[in-house]
């Protein structure tokens, strides 16, 4: 456990250095945002609303979901293939504390600064533009960070999945990229999955993509209440326990065909 | 010139032997970007399903605009690979710069050659086989007029966006760095004109008129083809505007260029 905070507060402190990187990706993230939001405003301003969800909260929708961009990894990461493909996962390996952990630690620390550095940031600038909603209640508050939590788990072994694909193949950024896009896709990140027709809402219901990002802004929106919002969270959870266990089990396979090389 | 071309096309040659070597990887990258890009029109196309039009335009109508940016942008990203911010940068901090310099050739036409990203025909796919779409379910009212006048149109919107890599890439001279703003006006461009520029807030839209001319680019030359009417009131000719407005850009961007070079001095490396 000392080990776990150790490694996140050392990626924390390294992410910290690129501060200026950041800046200058936060420029390009704000016009993003802004053409998204345009998108949303033209569909939505003369239907009023669409299954529940009304013009501001899609526009807080969008623009929440664009601060959060970074820190959630929406567009997938590839180092975990990377260090397949050098051999420095043999180091990780001797290392103790688990794979799955030791990423999990490098993901959080950076998030923990893009969430601070740039998700607050352009929160703040958007809210000059547009009508940011924000959770009713303290208890709305608390379901929407614990969704948010689960959110980012969600993503976070959903990358480390994908990133096991390495050890069968000698190239698998193709098969990344096209994961990530099947991921941005359902998990109404690109756009709220309210917006689409019936049968894509319900066909993603059975994937674990919804419970990466959708699920979250909605219950931060305050769409889902009671019941709705309690399975909700549980579905979120299952998932995460479904898909940590792949996680193992494929981590598992992978070593065993694993041949590091010496050097 | 004769022999600059020729050069040219001999390095072109060498880059695309280089990267035709493993051609089942090359294809399957193929099909990924063209996925990857298709899945964004595709999400959007869905949406359309349940909304009918964006800002009274159809699915067919935003898939001609969206199609038209995206085969001139994907070509415009093969041609002008040398010219890629993300490529150029790289470049500069090797020092490679400094080699092409002292060869007895034309600087432009070397760092043409430098880089030929041929894989970005998937990108270019995707964006043929989304404007066959629109124009095979669109009832264009063809004339010889529009029938010439639609590969111009894709030219300057080519034209206009290798100048702005041109641009992206000569900032590089003094930042070393790439600088990620330029991705705005690059990439953020080509998502402005896949979609009708009403839908932008007015201070957006002066922006991409005055300061960046997309409006002209793409989406009055589409009002042209689908026959639709102008709700923002511009001159007659503001349809026709595209290759003017491309030529500008470029001819901008060669000044820019050739100052940025003048000034160039090596990263020491």
């Amino acid at each position: 456990m000392v080990t776990f905070w150790r490694i996140i507060k050392l990626s924390f402190l390294q992410q910290l250095t690129y501060r200026t990187a950041m800046l200058a990706g936060l420029v390009t993230n704000f016009f993003w945002g802004l053409f998204r939001a345009a998108v949303v405003m033209a569909l939505l301003s003369s239907q009023g609303s669409v299954n529940g969800l009304d013009l501001p909260g899609a526009l807080t929708f969008i623009v929440v979901g664009q601060a959060m961009l970074a820190f959630m990894n929406i567009f997938g990461s590839y180092e975990l293939m990377t260090s397949v493909y050098t051999g420095s996962i043999a180091a990780d390996l001797v290392r103790p504390v688990p794979l799955f952990f030791l990423w999990m630690g490098k993901d959080l620390g950076r998030s923990v600064v893009n969430l601070l550095g740039r998700g607050v940031l352009l929160v703040a600038v958007y809210a000059f533009f547009f009508p940011i909603q924000t959770p009713k209640s303290g208890l709305g508050w608390l379901a929407a960070l614990g969704s948010l939590l689960l959110g980012w788990l969600l993503c976070f072994a959903w990358r480390f999945l994908v990133n096991l694909a390495a050890f069968w193949t000698p190239d698998a950024r193709g098969v990344g990229r096209a994961a990530f896009i099947a991921s941005q896709l359902l998990s109404g990140f690109i756009l709220p999955l309210r917006m689409y027709p019936d049968w894509f809402v319900q066909f993603s219901q059975y994937t674990p993509f919804p419970g990466m990002f959708n699920t979250s802004m909605e219950v931060y929106l305050g769409l889902l209440n009671g019941e709705a919002l309690l399975s909700a969270l549980a579905q979120q959870a299952a998932w995460l326990a479904v898909l940590v266990l792949a996680c193992y089990a494929v981590l598992r396979l992978g070593l065993r065909k694993l041949v590091i090389q010496g050097g | 010139m004769r022999r600059t071309l020729g050069l040219y096309l001999r390095l072109i040659s060498i880059q695309l032997r280089s990267q035709m070597q493993f051609r089942f990887s090359f294809w399957l990258d193929v099909l990924t970007t063209g996925l990857l890009n298709v899945s964004y029109f595709f999400s959007t196309y869905l949406v359309l399903q349940r909304f009918g039009n964006i800002a009274g335009w159809t699915i067919p109508e935003v898939a001609f605009l969206y199609g038209m940016i995206e085969v001139a942008f994907g070509t415009m990203d093969m041609v002008f690979s040398g010219f890629d911010p993300d490529f150029f940068s790289v470049f500069i901090r090797q020092g490679t710069l400094d080699q092409v310099l002292l060869r007895p050739m034309s600087v432009a036409a070397q760092i043409f050659g430098s880089s030929f990203v041929l894989r970005r025909i998937g990108r270019i796919g995707q964006g043929a086989a989304v404007l066959i779409y629109a124009l095979v379910t669109l009832d264009i009212h063809w004339t010889p007029a529009k029938v010439v006048y639609l590969p111009v149109v894709l030219l300057s919107q080519v034209l206009a966006m290798g100048a702005l890599f041109m641009v992206g890439s000569t900032l590089v001279f003094w930042t070393v760095q790439r600088v990620e703003a330029i991705n705005v006006v690059t990439y953020g461009g080509v998502e402005v004109m896949s979609y009708p520029a009403t839908i932008f807030p007015t201070w957006l839209r002066g922006f991409f008129t005055y300061i960046f001319p997309f409006i002209f680019l793409n989406y009055y030359p589409a009002l042209y083809f689908l026959d639709r009417p102008d709700p923002l009131g511009f001159p007659v000719w503001a349809p026709f505007f595209a290759l003017p407005a491309a030529l500008l850009m470029l001819l901008a961007a060669w000044r820019f260029w050739t100052f940025g070079l003048s000034k160039y001095q090596s990263t020491g490396t």
